[in-house]
């Protein structure tokens, strides 16, 4: 197996001990930080993400997965920076005001960093001004999570302060949550539903046609 | 209106034309497990339309719903709204119930002195007669009546009393309130009661000797509305008189405890001249009737934190006239009273070194003392060991698979009561949880192989069988799936989390831990070394742990029976630290880490 297969099947194991010493052997062997992104870690999430949606893998192997996979990129992020690397798009991501359901979220942020998004997580309890401020920096995706029908409203207001500050054309809006259905996602004037992180990796693919 | 009749329990019901099947069965009081308050997102109150005009199956009823199920005239009772007709009869299948907890209220009690916040003064009244024409109240001796403002309703039980013996009389007061009049020589008593967001553990006390007289445990009724704390606050907040609706439930469930323990001691309610309850801060607030809409909204803050005491009679409470309820202070929105009980019961602030407490339940409670210094967290633990979100999970009732061991390359179990197994309670799940580790048949990541004889089901989709068909109560297999494990992972990934995070703060490790307290009905029951071996709990000697039990309801009997423990509720409020988890910088980090099974997950 070759150190990038290593490096793959590592992470797709979720062994974050392992992949950091091989992520460094790979660079003084002088394969490219872009190689070891792509055809190790974006590769092997892809996997995971495979492995999900067949039914194989459960939130568990795949948070592993994500956590050694962020390991390796914490790695490479600054090689990449320096030698010019464009991510796939910029993802804003946040659960939204009043809710502090934290793990979904998260699970989605690392799914779209392990796809090559570059991704800015606001956290918890975003309101939606913080939205619009981080838009203004610039985004290709909003990505909002609720996990509660309390808060569930504050996704479409969020939605109506990113019309107000005129930028709804800029970045496409992903939602997503135990109680959001694609139904409501059209309701409140989303572009893209996603039921899990891994389909949320696919629908920000082809929303954003990366 | 029509009239609709739920089978087999016998209940009737006449509502309006347009009302679902799932609120005519919670206003006829049966109770259908609704996890989701009603939202259509649970897919567990099912039930069958026997006779009579109702709804169309919807595109929610569909999706929760196989054909197979549709078929046989399944519906979901919160998607299927009545249409005139005569008589709707629904059919209410056993597993749709929400099964009748096993009453949880035994707890270890460590010795405390009787000092009772009541006061009693036995009183003699002077007969009237031609010469001394003043009121009874006025005639008292032994006070000075002018000294006091009995209100009505307490004072209506004096003339009688005074007249049926020979002049005398008892008054029982708190600080200056008149709380009763009682008859001379009456024992003055006490309510203690732990209003748990799944269970209620009612005490009958006395307030002269400390004794307990009665123990009653029961069903919080408010499940009918929601299962966990955030659907009923959900419940509280959509529907016009949730609240309204929700305290009703709850009054009535402890009158009916009250009752019950009464019955027990052979006292009249009467005699109860103090309460006591401790809960969850959503309990808290839906007891009293204090508004809920920023408890289910981040940052989650309590109407109150500090103690409260109030008249009883106010709540519906039907005890003596003048009786107060007390309930103890809030930490913060998610954790209440009840865990600051249990921390008095463990006397967990009072230990040398470090110390550990949990409350294991939907939401677990976790504080450490560390050398004096006292921390407090709540993480989101889930109710898959209550029992739901489990394929076959079930509360602890009679038939619930409570242990299982490994033997022979196989699981063996035994149920509570020896009944015909009809499913998993949480104890069950963990040890079947770490039995199928121990036995290979899981991985660390909690995957399945397909390579034992048990290990049944297509593609993913594979479960173990416990119980073949033909050996449970019901006809159906009882088994543990690959979902399950998955959300039995996610628990227990939360409290170990919690419990990192929090040792942490204190700047420890996890090994330094001295003593573990675990409280709580789950808690009492769960075999140690199996929630070692899976990671929910430091791999510490297992002589550290002490199973406690109901300590909430314990703490809630110290404080009804020892005036000083309110004080050292207070001052416990003041000393502990809350730590909000979820927006913790490490929190993803470790939670991570500590969904695998594996006493020590820690990179």
């Amino acid at each position: 197996m070759s150190l990038i297969e290593e490096i793959r099947q590592t992470v797709i194991d979720g062994q974050a001990k392992l992949v950091v010493p091989k992520v460094e052997q790979a660079l003084a062997e002088g394969i490219a930080p872009e190689t070891i992104l792509h055809d190790g870690l974006i590769s092997a999430m892809q996997e995971v993400g495979r492995l999900f949606e067949e039914g194989e893998y459960f939130v568990p192997e795949m948070l592993i997965a994500a956590r050694a996979m962020k390991a390796a990129l914490a790695i490479l992020q600054p090689l990449l920076v320096d030698q010019g690397v464009e991510p796939l798009g910029r993802v804003v991501i946040g659960t939204v005001k009043g809710d502090l359901h934290d793990i979904g979220k998260s699970l989605v942020a690392m799914m779209l960093e392990g796809a090559g998004f570059q991704v800015v997580d606001l956290g918890v309890d975003v309101a939606p001004e913080r939205f619009v401020e981080e838009l203004q920096r610039g985004a290709d995706i909003v990505a909002m999570s609720a996990l509660l029908t309390t808060t569930m409203p504050n996704m479409r207001t969020t939605i109506e302060a990113i019309e107000a500050a005129g930028l709804r054309n800029q970045a496409v809006i992903l939602v997503g949550g135990a109680p959001v259905t694609p139904a409501y996602a059209t309701e409140i004037g989303a572009d893209g539903y996603a039921p899990d992180a891994s389909s949320a990796v696919r629908v920000a693919r082809q929303l954003t046609g990366k | 209106m029509t009239e609709i009749a739920f089978q087999p329990i016998g209940r009737r019901i006449a509502v309006q034309p347009g009302t679902t099947l799932l609120e005519a069965a919670q206003d006829a009081g049966v109770a259908l497990s609704a996890v989701c308050g009603g939202a259509g997102v649970c897919g567990d109150c099912r039930v069958r339309v026997l006779q009579g005009r109702v709804s169309r199956l919807n595109d929610v009823e569909r999706d929760h719903l196989t054909e197979a199920e549709q078929a046989s005239g399944l519906r979901l009772a919160c998607q299927t709204i009545v249409e005139a007709a005569d008589t709707v009869v629904v059919d209410v299948p056993r597993e749709s119930l929400s099964a009748s907890q096993r009453s949880q209220v035994e707890g270890e009690e460590l010795p405390l002195p009787v000092d009772p916040p009541i006061a009693v003064y036995d009183l003699a009244v002077t007969p009237p007669s031609v010469d001394d024409l003043r009121g009874d109240w006025e005639r008292v001796r032994g006070i000075d009546p002018a000294q006091w403002q009995p209100s009505a309703l307490v004072l209506a039980d004096l003339p009688t009393i005074a007249r049926a013996h020979g002049w005398r009389a008892r008054m029982i007061a708190h600080g200056r309130h008149i709380a009763a009049f009682l008859p001379p020589d009456a024992e003055p008593l006490g309510f203690a009661v732990d209003v748990g967001t799944t269970g209620l553990a009612a005490y009958l006390v006395s307030l002269k000797s400390g004794d307990t007289l009665g123990i009653a445990g029961a069903t919080n009724p408010q499940i009918a509305y929601g299962e966990d704390v955030m659907a009923r606050l959900t419940f509280a907040a959509r529907d016009r008189h949730g609240a309204q609706r929700l305290q009703t439930a709850i009054v009535d469930g402890l009158n009916d405890l009250l009752h019950e323990v009464c019955r027990q001691g052979g006292v009249p309610p009467s005699r109860v001249v103090e309460a006591v309850a401790v809960g969850n801060t959503a309990m808290h607030h839906l007891l009293l009737g204090l508004p809920t809409e920023q408890l289910g909204t981040a940052p989650y803050v309590p109407a109150v934190c500090a103690a409260m005491l109030t008249p009883a009679r106010d709540l519906g409470l039907r005890l003596a006239p003048g009786a107060l309820l007390y309930l103890p202070p809030n930490v913060a929105g998610f954790v209440g009273a009840d865990h600051v009980a249990m921390l008095l019961a463990t006397e967990t602030a009072e230990q040398p070194g470090i110390t550990l407490a949990l409350d294991i339940g939907t939401n677990t409670e976790i504080s450490i003392n560390a050398h004096g210094q006292l921390w407090s967290c709540s993480t989101a633990s889930g109710p898959a060991f209550e029992g739901a979100h489990i394929r076959d999970g079930m509360r602890a009732a009679d038939g619930a698979i409570e242990r299982v061991i490994w033997q022979d390359g196989a699981l063996h179990w035994l149920t509570i009561n020896h009944a015909p197994p009809v499913g998993l309670c949480g104890s069950g799940i963990l040890d079947a949880v770490a039995m199928l580790r121990a036995g290979g048949v899981i991985s660390e990541m909690g995957a399945m192989t397909r390579d034992h004889p048990a290990v049944q089901g297509e593609n993913h989709n594979l479960w173990y069988e416990i119980v073949p068909a033909r050996r449970t109560g019901h006809g159906r297999a009882v088994g543990l799936s690959r979902a399950d494990i998955n959300e039995v992972q996610l628990a227990k990934a939360a409290i170990r989390a919690g419990i990192k995070l929090l040792t942490e703060r204190a700047g420890l490790s996890e090994s330094e831990i001295d003593r573990v307290i675990v409280s709580g009905a789950f808690g009492n029951y769960i075999d140690l070394e199996n929630a070692i071996a899976i990671g929910m709990f430091p791999a510490l000697p297992l002589e550290r742990f002490r199973q406690v039990g109901n300590a909430a309801g314990i703490g809630a009997k110290r404080l009804l029976v020892n005036a000083g423990e309110r004080e050292r509720a207070a001052a416990l409020v003041a000393r502990l630290r809350y730590i909000e988890l979820t927006n913790h910088p490490d929190f993803t980090d470790r939670f991570s880490q500590a969904v695998k099974l594996t006493p020590d997950p820690w990179d």
